[in-house]
């Protein structure tokens, strides 16, 4: 009966399908998640020697290969898969565990905020990069390992996002009465506010899944992760490696490369989007600029503009 | 005598959407004679804000002037370039904005923000600046030790004098005072606006008044213009407009609100012939008391907002809680509610004689008994869910109705409430309704669980002024209906006396004078509460100013 989460969704969904910025983000994402579960059986194997090492693209090897004699573009579409994959989890963690510590502590208050609080800075305060590189070769290597180190750095400033987000949602009238109508807190926080959040948890996703994958693939790049495994941190390690740099063998690694920054790019334009569907007010503004003639744009002046219409 | 100094013609504003640009100010004209009072009345969404930031051309975007002229001196302001623009706002014609109380930047001294528009717009040397620094301030009644002080150390009705200060600094034959004193409570309002207009007498600069408040306007205004929807749909001199106007708009809001002195007037709001009251009440307050921590390291302050509050409510009455902002009323009301915790003192529910303050967690029955209606209806619906949604989950939540019937119930209570049909209503969303539609949620919400006790803090402040008394209605009525208790919490002493059956004066979180309503407005005891009486009277501009010869006439009706 409770058909009104399926209102915001949709109004969510619809806005964003309709949104230039949103879509062309989205359609990137997916057509790289379409590769990546695809990978296996559209390319190569990626591990195996298939030609002379770093030769150059060929109708053979429409990438060329790299220092292993093995093809650029399977090693490339391959390691999209668990790239993406460590991306996203470390993404959906950061942001279930932002949410679940920091909208606590901002709708509690009071001694639990404090202890929480207390925990969230500590993390916060601690240098990031050294404990990555740390934790990393610490620890078995594995796409596991780097999820649980992503997570583990990087949760702290999402929960401290929620936590202040939601506490100006808990002095909000709309709270007040609920409790006051006998709701139970747990079910306030996960019907009455979280889909109030959701713009803020959403692009909080997009970013923690940008921070992943930069993060993911220089700690690989580095040597820290499984460098049995194809990813594109491996690949950009092996292209190093093999000193593809020195030899001009360009091939080698500019596909990953780019790769990375389509996926970042696509990812942004969610944002922006999202930014976009939820604050009406930038499109309206967007719109304004179309409309009225360069000329009579004047900050603090108000256009007058006749012939509008 | 054609001495118009500012002239309105045919100005339309348009805000520009990704759909069809919505016309906020549709063809809206009007002069303004040297020397006058024009008021500018209407509701929220009229456009009354719009035209008067289209004169000084600082709308921000979407907003587009779309057409007209804006005349002064001669002048068209419209069609002039952008550094004549910069030119004449100040100069010619200044603005007292909206939240006033925002206005003033927080790290910059009285001093340095007064001097900014004199250094900005005049040759003044250094000397010459401060001395008409200082003068302004002694206009304003203001002491010039307060000149090195921060925004936040002043009062709110200070703050709005300062306001007023640098609207004035280079005296611009024009001011525009949109919405001057809305955040303020009603007895500075009342003295700040006879302030305003004793400097009018004195310095001769012309005023343009815009207000949601038609009956304070026409305490002063020579001419008054009404607008509805971006068009003007009166304007004629003030005398006329309270004797009735034309157009059916203006009666409506004319009658919208009673005045706190006077004769009652019958039948406004229905009232039970004998009250019969239960014996026991329904509710007692003891001695509650409630302070706020403020732990800071350095200065650790406790603020005490209630104290020592006594009082009775019994079944079926309407007691009418009336203070201004900052004298505690809000939180006796979530004292009650159990949203905050009392420092000291008891709540005793239905006579049990049982303490419901003690415990920690507020047992489910106390919800199901007690329900509030809040202020701001934008903000006490979330806007994520239906109506529906709003009113399905008390009950369901308090198990008083099984799934099937919910939908019917709904509908019903909605239409109790005047939100006909309901089964539309049902499925709306809280920003497809006006804000009257919502209060009307929001009461059916509190309604829904057949409560005893409704609070209601201050329901119809933030309501458009015609459709205060629809609102104040719908209590009036479910205390007969349904014999229901409320509380009904305001500022607004007139709207306590035509409601409640007993008024409560607040000051500074203790109680200072109860009665019935009637015996309390008719004759007050306390000085405090005749100044609350009066400043909601009609003619009370005359009890403040001074030598107020040439208006006398105009003002006292009653």
């Amino acid at each position: 009966m409770d058909k009104n989460n399926d209102s915001i969704f949709t109004r969510w969904i619809t806005g964003i399908l309709r949104n230039r910025k949103a879509i062309t983000g989205v359609a990137i994402i997916f057509i790289f998640i379409f590769l990546a579960v695809l990978g296996p059986f559209i390319t190569e194997d990626p591990t195996a020697f298939l030609g002379t090492p770093l030769s150059p693209p060929s109708w053979e090897h429409w990438l060329g290969t790299n220092g292993q004699g093995q093809d650029v573009l399977s090693q490339t579409i391959s390691g999209a898969r668990q790239t993406l994959l460590v991306g996203f989890t470390t993404g959906i963690m950061v942001v279930l565990i932002g949410a679940l510590i920091g909208g606590i502590s901002g709708y509690y208050g009071g001694r639990i905020d404090d202890f929480l609080s207390l925990l969230i800075n500590v993390f916060l305060v601690m240098p990031g990069l050294p404990l990555m590189v740390i934790l990393a070769s610490w620890l078995p290597p594995g796409p596991a390992t780097l999820t649980g180190v992503l997570v583990l750095t990087g949760w702290a400033w999402n929960a401290r996002v929620i936590r202040s987000q939601m506490m100006t949602f808990r002095s909000r009238d709309f709270v007040s009465a609920a409790i006051v109508s006998g709701e139970r807190n747990i079910r306030i926080i996960i019907v009455e506010i979280m889909p109030r959040m959701l713009s803020l948890l959403a692009s909080s996703f997009i970013g923690a899944s940008i921070y992943a994958i930069g993060a993911q693939v220089g700690l690989e790049f580095l040597g820290l992760g499984d460098v049995s495994t194809v990813t594109w941190g491996t690949n950009l390690y092996w292209a190093s490696n093999d000193m593809a740099l020195l030899t001009g063998s360009w091939w080698a690694f500019v596909p990953t490369g780019l790769s990375i920054a389509i996926v970042s790019f696509a990812l942004t334009m969610i944002n922006f989007g999202i930014d976009e569907v939820t604050n009406p007010r930038l499109i309206a503004e967007r719109v304004w600029r179309e409309n009225i003639p360069m000329d009579t744009v004047v900050n603090g002046i108000t256009p007058v503009v006749r012939d509008h219409e | 005598m054609n001495s118009s100094v500012l002239s309105i013609q045919n100005l339309c504003v348009n805000y520009i959407t990704p759909g069809d640009p919505v016309k906020a100010v549709n063809d809206v004209s009007f002069e303004i004679q040297q020397g006058e009072i024009f008021g500018l009345v209407g509701e929220s969404g009229s456009g009354k804000s719009t035209v008067v930031q289209a004169i000084l051309r600082i709308l921000p975007p979407p907003a587009v002037i779309a057409g007209g002229k804006v005349i002064i001196k001669n002048k068209d302001i419209l069609s002039t370039s952008n550094t004549e623009v910069m030119q004449y706002r100040w100069k010619q014609i200044s603005i007292v904005m909206q939240s006033a109380l925002n206005a003033l930047n927080p790290v910059l001294t009285v001093r340095e923000q007064i001097e900014d528009v004199l250094k900005e717009h005049s040759d003044l040397k250094s000397k010459a600046t401060e001395d008409r620094t200082k003068e302004l301030l002694s206009l304003i009644d203001i002491d010039v030790s307060w000149l090195d002080s921060y925004p936040h150390q002043l009062s709110g009705g200070m703050k709005q004098r300062v306001v007023i200060a640098i609207a004035l600094a280079l005296m611009p034959p024009v001011i525009i005072l949109d919405e001057p004193t809305t955040a303020l409570d009603v007895i500075v309002e009342r003295e700040i606006l006879a302030k305003i207009i004793e400097l009018r007498k004195e310095l001769g600069f012309t005023i343009l008044f815009i207000t949601h408040d038609l009956n304070l306007l026409l305490e002063f205004a020579d001419r008054v213009a009404i607008m509805k929807n971006g068009r003007l749909v009166e304007l004629d001199k003030a005398q006329k407009i309270r004797s009735g106007g034309k157009h059916d708009y203006t009666q409506k809001l004319i009658r919208s609100l009673p005045s706190a002195s006077g004769p009652r007037e019958k039948g406004l709001l229905p009232r039970p012939e004998n009250l019969d009251l239960g014996e026991q009440p329904i509710l007692e307050v003891q001695n509650l008391s409630k302070s706020f921590h403020d732990s800071g390291i350095f200065n650790p302050r406790s603020i005490d907002v209630v104290k020592n509050v006594s009082f009775q409510v019994f079944p079926g009455e309407i007691i009418g809680l009336v203070g201004e902002s900052g004298s505690g009323k809000s939180t006796i009301a979530k004292l009650i509610t159990r949203l905050i915790r009392p420092t000291a003192g008891d709540i005793f529910l239905k006579g049990s004689n049982k303490k419901v303050s003690e415990a920690r967690r507020v047992p489910l029955e106390y919800r199901k008994q007690v329900q509030m209606v809040f202020q701001d209806p934008f903000g006490s619906l979330n806007s994520v869910h239906t109506v529906y949604h709003h009113l399905a989950r008390p009950l369901l939540r308090h198990q008083l109705i099984s799934e099937q019937d919910l939908l019917d119930h709904i509908i019903e209570m909605l239409e109790t409430v005047g939100l006909r049909p309901g089964t539309t209503f049902a499925e709306k969303f809280p920003h497809e309704m006006s804000g009257g539609e919502r209060q009307r949620v929001a009461i059916a919400r509190a309604l829904s669980l057949g409560p005893d006790l409704i609070i209601a803090d201050e329901p119809t402040s933030m309501l458009d002024v015609s459709i205060r008394m629809e609102i104040l209605e719908i209590f009036a009525r479910m205390r007969i209906e349904k014999n229901l208790t409320i509380i009904f919490i305001t500022h607004d002493l007139a709207s306590a006396r035509y409601l409640a059956d007993r008024i409560l004066v607040l000051q500074h979180g203790s109680i200072v004078e109860q009665g019935k309503a009637e015996d309390l407005i008719r004759s007050p005891k306390e000085q405090y509460t005749k100044q609350l009486i009066k400043a909601a009277s009609p003619g009370w501009l005359r009890s403040l100013s001074f030598n107020n010869n040439t208006k006398d006439k105009d003002v006292g009706h009653v």
